[in-house]
């Protein structure tokens, strides 16, 4: 049975759900126990399981080591980030850490912890609370980053990324926790590392993720006005990355553009370009087209914010600019 | 020693200047016209108006993220502050930063840094430079309850304390880090007790008192600028507000903010004023006044800011590149 749940709950259905299905499972960040969380995603879990859910100190380094340490004994941390520019705070731990305890210890131990990191612009909170970290840790062999963009994926993406042996920064938009949608009551799990065909078309091939799917969709629906077709793909595991689902995509449509919240340098938009360019160069009609945030810092108000990040008339005219050729 | 009847009344003023300021910002926030979240000082007025107040203009401050109130004291005209927060362009950095990110580099504030914990070893930075160019500058830097879990200030403790670098570390201890009371998460029963490890000098202070916190920073500040290195004073006070405006604060025991407000730093000074030194109401109440008048003229300044051009957001990235705009 399914019915419809915002984001934030169906981010907190699984979360009990795992709690409740694997007793090795346990919550730990700052905020996340007693009051379940700045965003309210962790709530009624510290009431249920008082002894697996702990409110921590300000001490992101000591949260993700202390999740580090506790996995490679058997259990399964769920930690907080409150806002995913934190992770400068705790970099170490995930980086030369959480990334290499598989390595290290050649398979006799994993890492199997989540870090949930709240991810994103787009409420007016300045350039410490608003940055895209993704191409910051996908460039981490070890790690794995999963970005859901519904409700639907949300719960399925959590549960797996829990249930997975490595360790995964499951990043959570903050634009997205109001977002509905249908999500079914009971557990189910989304293969990690499989991309989501949203739309199919024959034309172009946008590649987005969480919020920008939405500028794909406005943008998709615009252009099958004009007889354009759109396929827009959602990696939802940005690394490793479904390459096969992109890869048959675009040598179907020949066009690529990439939408993609955050700076256009080294941004995720570049390795699926060059990905893309290196595999099937022969298939392009086009050149690849990016849509992304300018190269600089989120300021706060609101008219330099919304000034940075793309909209979709910067897709439409990626599209429009892909099929003159 | 007790404070001047004239220092006691600027002091007085200053506080009073800071509720109203926040009052004001949290009624603009409430109907939306602030975007974003802000984080409001109200009952910590005194631990915020004690510090600057007992530090030289030279001296180097890094308010945290409840700090408009040390902001606006530290010299910045408070309808530029004002501007700030609504996130207009003659804000004092142009909209760049709003509420949490306000600085003011020609009265050496030098702002606040969201990650918290950070300004608290950048703080080194400018203690250095100090003693390296043999000024008498001292450095303070506000850090809350919660924030001491960062393991930053663990290091710049460390070695400030070894370097006897000139640091005031102005722990505002107001009870919550969000909604974790400071005794869940630190094993200290009073956090100044920390420093001891550093063998660095430290005190808990009435942080309500305006008088115990001037007199705790200018001891703080004379050793500091002697060479004997750095304080942490540990001021005791609440926060009226939840964490962030808007924040229901649920967490707290039912009677702890009313017994608090009891202990209101500004009618604890209005007392004194008037028991001690003879002021009358009416006199003190003409002060308010004034102060009233001041936020509604900085609120109105802010009203009638324009917003920033869009394309101001391509500033101030680099000092030597322009950053390109391709839209
Ligand atoms: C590194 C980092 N972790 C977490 C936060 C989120 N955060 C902002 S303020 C705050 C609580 C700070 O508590 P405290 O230091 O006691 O200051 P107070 O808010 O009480 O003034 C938290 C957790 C942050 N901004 N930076
Ligand atoms: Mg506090």
């Amino acid at each position: 049975m399914a019915r419809k749940l915002s984001y934030a709950k169906a981010i907190n259905e699984a979360l009990h759900q795992e709690m409740e299905h694997d007793p090795s499972v346990f919550i730990l960040g700052e905020d996340v126990a007693r009051m379940g969380g700045d965003f309210g995603i962790t709530q009624g879990i510290w009431h249920k399981w008082p002894d697996r859910a702990r409110d921590t100190a300000l001490s992101e380094s000591a949260i993700i080591g202390l999740s580090v340490g506790s996995a490679v004994c058997g259990l399964r941390p769920v930690a907080e980030l409150m806002f995913a520019d934190f992770v400068t705070v705790c970099y170490d731990q995930l980086v030369n850490n959480a990334a290499k305890i598989h390595f290290m210890y050649g398979g006799e131990a994993s890492c199997p912890i989540v870090v949930r990191a709240v991810t994103g612009s787009g409420i007016r909170c300045a350039y410490h609370h608003s940055q895209s970290i993704e191409p910051w840790l996908m460039n981490i062999p070890g790690l794995i980053i999963v970005a859901p963009a519904t409700p639907y994926e949300a719960k399925g993406m959590l549960i797996s990324a829990i249930r997975n042996n490595d360790p995964v920064v499951f990043l959570e938009h903050k634009l997205l926790y109001n977002r509905k949608g249908e999500v079914p009551v009971e557990p189910y799990e989304i293969e990690l590392f499989k991309a989501e065909i949203e739309r199919k078309g024959d034309d172009i091939t946008i590649v987005a993720t969480m919020r920008m799917l939405d500028l794909a969709h406005a943008a998709a629906k615009e252009l099958e006005n004009e007889g354009v077709g759109v396929e827009i793909i959602d990696p939802r595991t940005l690394f490793p990355l479904d390459k096969r689902t992109i890869i048959e995509s675009v040598a179907k449509t020949g066009r690529l553009v990439v939408v993609q919240e955050g700076p256009k340098v080294m941004g995720f938009g570049a390795e699926i370009g060059a990905m893309v360019s290196e595999e099937i160069f022969e298939y392009l009609r086009a050149p690849i087209k990016r849509v992304t945030s300018l190269d600089v810092p989120i300021a706060f108000s609101p008219e330099l914010e919304d000034y940075v990040n793309p909209t979709m008339d910067h897709v439409l005219a990626a599209c429009r600019s892909v099929m003159s050729f | 020693m007790a404070l001047t009847k004239k220092r006691l009344l600027e002091l007085y003023c200053d506080m009073v200047s800071i509720r109203k300021f926040e009052e004001a910002v949290e009624n603009y926030s409430k109907n939306g016209t602030i975007p974003g979240f802000i984080h409001l000082s109200i009952g910590q007025e005194a631990a915020q108006a004690g510090v600057v107040g007992a530090l030289k203009k030279t001296d180097y401050k890094f308010p945290d993220h409840r700090g408009h109130g040390a902001i606006c004291l530290c010299g910045t005209e408070k309808k530029r502050v004002m501007a700030e927060i609504f996130g207009k362009v003659d804000g004092i950095n142009g909209g760049r930063g709003g509420s949490m990110h306000i600085n003011d580099l020609s009265c050496r504030n030098m702002g606040f840094n969201g990650i918290q914990g950070s300004t608290v070893v950048t703080a080194l930075g400018t203690a250095f430079a100090s003693t390296y160019k043999k000024t008498d500058a001292v450095t303070a830097v506000f850090m809350g309850d919660g924030t001491l879990g960062e393991g930053t200030c663990h290091e710049s403790m460390n070695m400030a304390a070894t370097w006897k670098l000139p640091i005031i570390y102005c722990l505002l201890n107001n009870q919550y880090a969000i909604s974790t009371h400071y005794t869940e998460s630190h094993p200290q029963k009073q956090l100044a007790t920390w420093a001891d490890g550093y063998e660095v000098p430290n005190e808990v202070v009435d942080g309500n008192d305006i008088e115990a916190v001037v007199e705790a920073v200018e001891r703080a500040a004379e050793r500091a600028r002697k060479g004997e290195g750095p304080t942490l004073l540990e001021f005791m006070t609440y926060r009226w507000q939840g964490h962030f405006s808007g924040d229901p604060a649920a967490y707290r025991p039912d009677g702890e903010l009313e017994a608090w407000q009891q202990k209101c730093p500004i009618n604890r000074s209005r007392k004194q004023l008037m028991e001690i030194h003879g002021c009358s109401g009416a006199e003190l109440d003409e002060l308010d006044a004034r102060a009233d008048a001041e936020i509604a003229e900085a609120v109105q300044f802010a009203l009638d800011s324009p917003w920033p051009d869009p394309k101001n957001a391509l500033k101030h990235v680099y000092a030597t590149v322009q950053v390109e705009d391709w839209k």
